[in-house]
């Protein structure tokens, strides 16, 4: 049986930092699912079967957890006991909120211009440019024990998160238009 | 030979016992019924040797209901309850059957329920009892074909089935009296019966499954790691099939002929798309008009359709976060993809020939019923083990009529996740909560599965509340939810109304309608029983007093048995009770036994020629 007290790193096997080795975590991923997938239990009886769905739930969500860049920095601050609130905590930084403003109305500018494919591309390309730089910010201030300043850059990173997916609808958009 | 066998949890079947196991592919046009049988798998045949079971349904006055081919032949004649395409409505709500092509020719019921009801002659129908239908076929031909009661089955879906049409699927298996193993996506079932889970040339392979059915398109991206499968990433188009490529030839000869006859322009569209698959050059013909179509001409016309499919391709790719060129194979599947244009234009997307060996019919449910066979623990040292991701974001209404996501798309199941929300008013005791599955920002372009009454909520000033709704997806990808209020533990109760589905008093009044139906048919066919065996009982005196009546009886004793007769014909004629027509066949029996006694004597021997004592012995078992 699965310990369900161990943290996500531990159950992959995985040091407790920011970068993490993908082909392990996706190594160690399958052997677990190997050992306590639901299928492995079809004739079992309903304790078995429960306890699958509960095991191979816990270890998908660490799985999912690990694997998106913001909810894994935020389970490292977590661990640190700094916890945060979707619904309620939000960044204050007004140039910060400014600048997003400016990239929203970049994206919504695209369908005007004259190559509306190849400027999303270009919108994209700062938008991870820039998302990569709050991580790397993030490990920087994790490292320097200045948790306050890294839970700022977790909130940001929703934001990238939410501009990505823009971004990508609006190319999804822009392609299906073309066609 | 092993002293000691070691079982594995789970796998507690007393060795060597093989469990009867089939894989079932729900098509929108035609399904199938696979089992593995000494080790291969194999499609099951009707007794027509016809593996496909059209996925028609029809349904006759006096409650009969007929399906597959027969029902198929009489669709054009009785189109209001010949049920085609079904999978379509599958999970539908009434509020969907404008967008699902709006050419539907059925007549829907008003009702309470959440699902649309058709109207047959024999009554209202709902998607999931006709689904029922299709599968109670196949389980039987199952059960004929491999001599045994089947344990369970694996049945496919497409890969872009939502929960509700999901649990849809279940639900009619249920009312099929069927056990599911697993609900199988239907690109991943490809990807098996090609047996790419047992080549170990590559540390990882990355397939694309390109399902062109009668009905839907599914591309599915899978990655396959030692026996392993995952579902990167699904796309595709559940309104897009075989179907629309025969619309277009139809309409190229409507136009031609100048005919309204679409039906039979229809008829003639398929049998030419067919045609030219092994021809260049194929006649047309509608009434009196003829006219030719070649497979260029053939290939123009539909090309806008296959454009769409490889869009989604492309989509699908970008989801996985891969190109084009890191695909290893690709596996073809559905009958449309025998069109040679189809097969051309996917080689030339992926760089690569796809993999047509496998009647790509059968692909499907030839990987089910490998998976069921593996499911069943018929092969206990099978390594083989199917990952799935849910196919679309499942979300919450907030503010405003927006959706918030709880778990997205691809993400890998089955998943436990858990939200908090809040109260907005003081003393606020109850809340609705609003799911939703898709992609979409708003209410309105999302699906709406359900909708919780969350009550019992203990008085507080707004925001104080916490109330943690779960959400469980299980491994066929079906939703629960769960909701608790944290700061008092309360456990608040949740309502559930499926936005589409049937309630579970639904499905049980159904599964009570049929057994009611099943035991009303067994009162039938008894009552008919009896009858005929009071017909025979009345023809055997009849035979028997023409023979000797006049030597052997007297006057009285004549009008005695004919009195007797005349009740068990009255009785036979008037009554719908198979044991009163059963006394009543006693009675006149009783009438006639010194009749059958006195024949019995030497003298009347030669009387009794042709005739068995058991006419007049007891007839009625």
């Amino acid at each position: 049986m699965l310990d369900f007290n161990q943290n996500y790193f531990e159950i992959f096997g995985l040091p407790e930092k920011f970068d993490i080795d993908k082909a392990a975590l996706e190594k160690r991923f399958r052997e677990l699912q190997a050992q306590y997938h639901p299928d492995r239990f079809i004739n079992g009886d309903d304790a078995e079967k429960r306890l699958a769905l509960q095991t191979t739930g816990f270890i998908n969500e660490a799985h999912e957890t690990l694997l998106s860049s913001r909810l894994r920095a935020r389970y490292l601050l977590k661990l640190k006991g700094v916890d945060l609130d979707d619904e309620t905590d939000t960044t204050h930084d007004g140039a910060f909120l400014m600048h997003q403003m400016e990239i929203r109305e970049a994206l919504e500018d695209v369908k005007n211009a004259t190559d509306p494919l190849a400027r999303i591309d270009d919108i994209a390309q700062e938008i991870s440019g820039e998302a990569d730089a709050l991580k790397d910010d993030f490990i920087e201030k994790l490292e320097a024990g200045n948790l306050d300043a890294a839970k700022e850059d977790v909130l940001k990173m929703k934001f990238y998160e939410r501009l990505c997916q823009e971004s990508k609808q609006l190319t999804e958009k822009l392609e299906d238009e073309l066609f | 030979m092993a002293l000691l066998q070691i079982s594995e949890p789970g796998m507690s079947t007393a060795p060597h016992e093989h469990r009867l196991a089939a894989g079932i592919d729900l098509g929108t046009t035609n399904s199938l019924v696979a089992s593995v049988r000494s080790g291969t798998a194999e499609v099951l045949e009707d007794e027509n040797g016809q593996a496909l079971l059209p996925s028609v349904v029809r349904y006759l006055e006096n409650g009969d209901v007929i399906v597959g081919q027969q029902a198929k032949a009489a669709q054009l004649d009785d189109i209001e309850n010949t049920i085609a395409s079904v999978k379509r409505l599958m999970g539908r709500g009434i509020s969907d059957l404008k967008t699902l092509g709006g050419n539907l020719p059925y007549t829907f019921a008003e009702g309470d329920m959440a699902v649309p009801q058709i109207k047959t002659v024999a009554g209202n129908v709902t998607a999931i009892e006709v689904s029922a239908e299709i599968l109670k076929a196949l389980k039987e031909r199952a059960e004929k074909a491999l001599g045994g009661e089947l344990k369970g089955v694996v049945i496919t879906v497409p890969a872009y089935f939502d929960d509700a049409q999901r649990q849809a699927t279940k639900d009619a298996a249920r009312l099929a009296n069927l056990n599911v193993f697993r609900l199988l996506n239907e690109p991943t079932a490809a990807a098996v019966a090609y047996g790419l889970d047992q080549k170990e040339d590559l540390d990882e392979r990355i397939i694309a499954v390109y399902d062109l059915g009668g009905g839907t398109f599914d591309i599915s991206i899978l990655k396959l790691n030692k026996g392993v499968f995952e579902v990167m990433a699904t796309g595709g188009d559940s309104a897009l099939g075989g179907d629309d490529f025969d619309h277009v030839i139809a309409e190229w000869i409507l136009q031609q002929s100048g005919s309204q006859q679409s039906h039979h322009a229809l008829a003639e569209a398929r049998r030419v798309k067919e045609a030219l698959s092994d021809n260049e050059q194929v006649d047309v013909q509608l009434e009196d008009w003829q006219g030719s179509i070649s497979r260029n001409d053939f290939n123009q016309m539909v090309e806008p359709l296959v454009k769409k499919t490889l869009l989604a391709c492309r989509r699908a790719l970008r989801d996985a976060g891969l190109n084009k060129n890191q695909v290893h194979d690709v596996v073809m599947v559905g009958g449309s993809t025998r069109m040679p244009v189809v097969r051309e234009k996917v080689g030339d997307f992926f760089g690569k020939p796809p993999l047509v060996d496998i009647d790509p019919d059968k692909v499907v449910a030839i990987g089910a019923a490998l998976q069921a066979d593996v499911l069943a623990g018929n092969k206990p040292d099978e390594e083989m083990l199917l990952l799935d991701v849910i196919p679309l974001s499942l979300g919450l209404e907030t503010y405003g009529g927006l959706v918030e996501k709880v778990i997205a798309r691809n993400t890998t199941i089955p998943i436990t996740r858990a939200q908090e929300f809040t109260t907005f008013k003081d003393n606020q005791t109850a809340m609705t909560i609003h799911l939703l599955q898709g992609e979409r920002e708003t209410v309105e372009e999302n699906r709406s599965l359900a909708k919780f009454s969350l009550k019992g909520i203990p008085p507080m000033v707004a925001g104080a509340a916490r109330i943690k709704v779960t959400f469980k997806v299980d491994a066929d990808g079906l939703l629960t939810v769960e909701a608790e209020e944290q700061t008092t533990g309360v456990k608040a109760g949740v309502e559930v109304k499926p936005s589409y589905g049937l309630t579970d008093n639904e499905i049980e009044g159904m599964i009570r309608e049929s057994m009611e139906n099943a035991q009303a048919d067994m009162e039938a066919r008894k009552l008919r029983e009896q009858k005929v065996e009071a017909d025979r009982t009345l023809e055997a005196l009849d035979s028997a007093m023409a023979a000797d009546a006049d030597k052997i009886l007297s006057p009285d004793e004549v009008a005695t048995l004919q009195k007797a007769a005349a009740q068990l014909q009255h009785i036979k004629e008037s009554s719908d009770n198979a044991d009163e027509v059963k006394a009543a066949i006693k009675n006149m029996e009783k009438a006639a036994e010194f009749y059958v006694a006195r024949r019995m004597d030497d003298n009347v021997k030669t009387a009794m020629a042709g005739h068995n004592v058991s006419d007049f012995s007891d007839t009625t078992e």
